[in-house]
């Protein structure tokens, strides 16, 4: 901060945006060296992983051709020989729980193989079970779900890997390998880094001292200075990656090519092994070796392959690099690298921007003048971040993920799909569709639907709510009512009791056969209304229920303050000769107001996500016709476990109810105002 | 300080008796009552037997409302417990989710296995390896009132003749009783014609024809025979059976709770259906599987516990005291079992029953089966176009949730 110490003074344009540019750069360089460290780690782990698979899926085509556990264990040392980089291999075939080969250290002498799995290597057995279940699973759902080449990075950075056995197309064992640790990562220098921060920032402050305290063109040299940085930094940057990923490419299809080469060679010497030695007597060796050895000649090209076992296609097996695809795919990383560089350019010129046009100068002096303040709220504050906003915020990520109980454990970035979820939500118009007789046939599955249903949910029930509520209200408002207590605690009561409990009583007293609604509708001779078979009638029976619920409230709200309008008011009224009515217009109304508008703005709220009634009263019936909004989201999220899209319905809802809440705050103050 | 830290440890190992490793294994239960005593006398039967080995069980109930999504959201962070106890049905999605359940193939044995009713072994089975240990099964069976009905019907057509005879619609009798427009009720009589919810492996196929036979069948009970209520709610079916107004409920052990004191009442399994070929109905069975969880520090003691649980004396007292039905095959040998009514008519029942699908995609199928359904037998649409329509749902979510 003091590139500048002679100019140094409250409100110095120079000082504050020289801060504004060392700050963005430090930024910029931060971040920049963070993400380009961890790129050539990542892209080096990649290249690593990359040829850790093709050795181990030209093992294990070796192993699923070698008949017997002696040709098994020759494979392996022969394998074992031409990898250093490989620490131990093991093999386990699931037929008797075997372990079938082995080059740990540990298992020799007694533990030699082959024996049985013992009770601490649960875990081998359980990995390998693990891989035929994917297999099996990724076969019946047609398509690449669970890895079938499994990888375990070790806590010393070396890399554990297991790839099934397969014959015939069946799983039968496993090879397990672990890798040495790998040679560090090359590392960006610092002083490149730092660089960075140091050049513009020292042309900054000899150029300002020819400029001089001029706020425009000081602006727009820090402004140029670190647009030129991040440009500078993204280039280097992508230019060491790039280097690094071609380099890869080449030595992946040269490890496909000698790994191609050793396994003919090691099939080579099985098939001489196995003909003259027929090691074990069982009658079914021999025709296994015989069967094992000669077919389906090995597919170098498909060794190198992704987790599900699909070739990568980058290079053919003779060690020859498909450039298009390559560079494809090279292509694709660079939009990566630019989009990073400008969100964090822009990032660092907001940042640079706010010190130094004196954002933070003045946030600082707000801090400072109203401290006892911010400290009474701070406890308040980090409740609320914990309690309200981490959680609403991480809905809101959520929302843009496409996650399911599948991938649940997935990272949030490798679900993401951006606006996916609202734009299937949103975009949805298929409503009705016109059926033969020229009815109308709704999709109850709708968005559009359900708000419908959830906006004339939420009117009718407040309506019901407030003019039922008022009513009552004014009748127990009335001077010299006999037992007023008692009719106020009865009317009351709806509203005391739990509306789980209500909810499924309404619920049985609208059954078709035996409840009561029915029973009345008979004695006026009318047959029975099956109430859940029709929308219309599904949805009266929660409005009916809800109704029952909600008009208590209102009464409650509307009776205190009924009670607060002066009586002098009516009387002056009537000595003015106004009617009941108009007395109830411009007194009484006017008087409720300020009490019924935030009740009535409530009550929308709640009823809007009136979860209990729908779901308990008509739980969608029929065929989800009477669903709200909230029971929706509910039957997304935990009966067809997509939580992403029962995310962005419910952050839509949330959006919903903000815009309302703006609407209705207006609407509000311009009622004070009266 | 450095001191203390390692003094106090060692005072309090010194204070503890028998100073050995305490091995804890927690058991979550959601068991009450006799379920809640009986298993409760095992463990202290187990602990007594073991103390020397410093293996102590403890028994936690947590109530059945929250126990499934207690231990979705417990277990995968490492706190729940080593054991926990509930029905296979949530299994495959707690497998998919991961870290909460342990495979057991390792330390399963031909002799462990061979201990229990095979059925209930395949419902402990998730994509060819095993999860749990079974405790128990649930299954429906034939519920009739011995006074108006001496002898329960033997086919689909002793059935319909029956229950037409006891069948007053106007003053409110039915011959059967059951929670038919319940997709799970249902399954008994769908399984009898072959019908399935999935063709092996995870592909729904709700519109197999069999599954239409088997409510065209359904629907002909209702309309044609109408020996059944309209709109028959568990509470419904409770009242109706209480009163004599039913003579046969098809239900399982939750109901023999709610029975009335005064209705003298026989159990006998399902009909054959003649309409299938004389096949029997096959109700879907729950089991209760008891499973080491994957975070556990104590797998090797837990499961050593969870095959205590299940081997047959233990299924005794489980039986006996706890009235459960076992998934132990061995103890219906033993008189006490045996000679109970209840247990050995359910244990026949489950000669024919067919473990309910484990797989997450399940969950899926509930609420499409359920609307089909109830449209079904609102007669809103044919039982072909109800299950086509249910099928298409349940496809375009099982297609959203497996998308990558």
């Amino acid at each position: 901060m003091s590139d500048q110490p002679d100019e140094t003074g409250k409100g110095s344009h120079r000082l504050r945006f020289g801060a504004g540019l060392l700050v963005g750069t430090l930024l910029v360089a931060a971040v920049g060296h963070r993400l380009l460290t961890s790129s050539l780690g990542e892209t080096a782990r990649f290249g690593e992983d990359r040829r850790a698979v093709v050795s181990l899926r030209a093992l294990t085509d070796v192993v699923a051709r070698a008949g017997s556990g002696e040709a098994i264990r020759t494979v392996v040392a022969g394998f074992a020989k031409w990898h250093p980089q490989v620490a131990a291999t093991r093999v386990v075939l699931f037929d008797g729980i075997s372990l079938d080969a082995s080059t740990d250290s540990a298992d020799t002498g007694e533990n030699a193989p082959p024996r049985r799995l013992k009770r601490e290597e649960k875990d081998l057995y359980d990995r390998g079970q693990r891989l035929r279940a994917a297999i099996e699973t990724n076969r019946a759902e047609g398509g690449g779900r669970k890895d079938e080449v499994e990888k375990e990075r070790l806590p010393d950075g070396s890399v554990s890997l297991a790839a099934p056995i397969e014959r015939d197309g069946e799983v039968v064992g496993m090879v397990e390998i672990r890798r040495v640790p790998p040679p560090p990562a090359p590392r960006p220098s610092l002083l490149t880094t730092l660089s960075y921060v140091v050049a513009p920032v020292l042309l900054f402050a000899v150029l300002a001292l020819v400029i001089g305290e001029r706020r425009l063109p000081l602006g727009v040299l820090a402004a140029l200075l670190l647009a030129g940085t991040v440009w500078g930094y993204g280039a280097q940057s992508w230019a060491k990656l790039s280097r690094a990923r071609t380099a890869l490419e080449a030595d992946v299809a040269g490890q496909v090519k000698t790994s191609a080469a050793r396994a003919q060679e090691l099939l080579g010497t099985l098939a001489a092994t196995a003909a003259p030695v027929p090691e074990t007597p069982a009658p079914e060796t021999a025709p296994e070796v015989a069967h094992a050895v000669p077919p389906a000649p090995l597919d170098p090209a498909s060794w190198d392959s992704d987790a599900f076992r699909r070739p990568l296609g980058l290079s053919d097996g003779a060690g020859r690099v498909d450039e298009a695809k390559v560079a494809a795919t090279l292509e694709a990383a660079k939009t990566a690298v630019r989009q990073t560089t400008i969100l964090l350019g822009a990032l660092a010129l907001v940042l640079a921007g706010f010190i130094g046009l004196g954002g933070l100068a003045a946030l600082l002096g707000t801090l400072k003048t109203h401290r006892v303040a911010y400290s009474y709220v701070l406890p308040a504050m980090v409740g609320m971040v914990l309690l309200v906003f981490f959680p609403f915020v991480y809905g809101i990520v959520l929302s843009f993920t496409d996650q399911t109980i599948y991938n649940s454990n997935a990272p949030l970035t490798e679900i993401w799909v951006g606006f996916k979820n609202y734009v299937s939500i949103l975009t949805d118009f298929r409503v009705a569709k016109t059926a033969a007789d020229g009815g109308l046939v709704f999709n109850y599955q709708n968005f559009y639907w359900t708000l419908w249903v959830t906006i004339a949910w939420t009117v009718t029930n407040v309506t019901y709510g407030v003019v039922v509520g008022l009513i009552l209200a004014l009748v127990l408002n009335t001077k010299g009512l006999a037992l007023k207590p008692a009719y106020r605690v009865l009317l009351i009561l709806p509203w005391a009791m739990p509306n789980y409990i209500t909810a499924l009583i309404w619920q049985g007293m609208f059954h078709q056969q035996f409840g009561v609604v029915n029973q009345v509708v008979q004695m006026f001779g009318m047959d029975p209304v099956s109430w859940f078979e029709k929308p219309a009638t599904s949805f009266f029976t929660a409005w009916a229920t809800n109704g029952w619920l909600s008009f208590p409230f209102m009464m409650v709200i509307s009776l205190g303050a009924l009670q607060s309008i002066p009586s002098d008011l009516y009387e002056a009224a009537r000595v003015d000769g106004a009617s009941r009515w108009q007395q109830f217009r411009s007194i009484t109304l006017p008087s409720l107001k300020p009490a019924l508008v935030p009740a009535v703005i409530l009550s929308v709220v709640w009823t809007f996500n009136m979860f209990n009634i729908i779901f308990l009263v008509t739980a969608g019936q029929p065929a989800g016709s009477t669903e709200i909004l909230i029971t929706q989201s509910y039957k997304f999220a935990f009966e067809k476990y997509q939580y992403g899209y029962a995310a962005a319905y419910s952050t839509v809802i949330f959006g919903i109810l903000l815009i309302y809440g703006v609407f209705q705050n207006r609407m509000t103050k311009g009622t004070e105002a009266i | 300080m450095k001191l203390s830290r390692l003094a106090l440890p060692l005072l309090f190992a010194a204070l503890a008796a028998p100073a050995l490793a305490q091995k804890e294994v927690v058991v979550w239960h959601a068991y009450r009552a006799e379920e809640k005593a009986a298993l409760e006398k095992v463990v202290a039967g187990y602990n007594q037997a073991n103390a020397a080995k410093g293996v102590k069980v403890t028994t936690l109930a947590v109530p059945y409302d929250a126990f499934a999504d207690k231990i979705t959201a417990a277990v995968p962070r490492g706190k729940g417990p080593d054991i926990f106890i509930y029905a296979q049905d949530r299994l495959g999605g707690w497998i998919e989710a991961g870290k909460t359940v342990e495979p057991i193939d390792f330390f399963l044995d031909k002799a462990t296995i061979a201990r229990f009713i095979p059925t209930t072994m395949e419902a402990m089975t998730y994509r060819g390896t095993v999860y749990g240990l079974p405790l128990n099964y649930k299954v429906i069976t034939l519920i009739y009132n011995k006074k108006l009905l001496p002898t329960p019907p033997k086919t689909s057509r002793e059935l319909v003749a029956m229950a037409k005879k006891l069948t007053d619609a106007k003053s409110g009798r039915f011959g059967l009783a059951y929670s038919y427009s319940d997709f799970y009720y249902h399954a008994a009589l769908q399984n009898a014609f072959g019908g399935r919810v999935f063709d092996p492996g995870p592909k729904p196929v709700l519109n197999a024809p069999e599954n239409v036979k088997a409510l065209e069948l359904l629907m002909r009970w209702f309309t044609v025979d109408g020996i059944l209520p309209a709109e028959p709610s568990t509470a419904l079916i409770t009242s109706l059976f209480n009163g004599g107004k039913a003579a046969m409920v098809f239900s399982g052990p939750w109901f023999l709770g709610e029975i009335a004191k005064e209705i003298d009442y026989g159990l006998a399994p399902l009909p054959t259906i003649d309409e299938a070929g004389g096949k029997p109905m096959r109700p879907w069975m729950t089991v209760e599987g008891v499973y080491v969880t994957a975070p556990s520090q104590n797998k090797d003691a837990a499961y050593a516990f969870a095959k205590y649980l299940t081997d047959t004396p233990q299924a005794k007292v489980m039986a006996v005291e706890g009235r459960q039905t076992p998934a132990n095959n061995s103890v219906y040998a033993d008189p006490a079992v045996s000679g109970d009514a209840i247990l050995s008519a359910f244990r026949k029942q489950v000669e024919v029953a067919v473990p309910m699908p484990n797989l997450p995609e399940m969950t899926m199928v509930w609420s499409p089966a359920t609307t089909a359904m109830n449209t079904i037998v609102k007669k809103a649409a044919t039982p072909k176009a109800a299950m086509d329509q249910a099928q298409a749902a349940v496809l375009k979510d099982v297609a959203a949730l497996r998308k990558k």
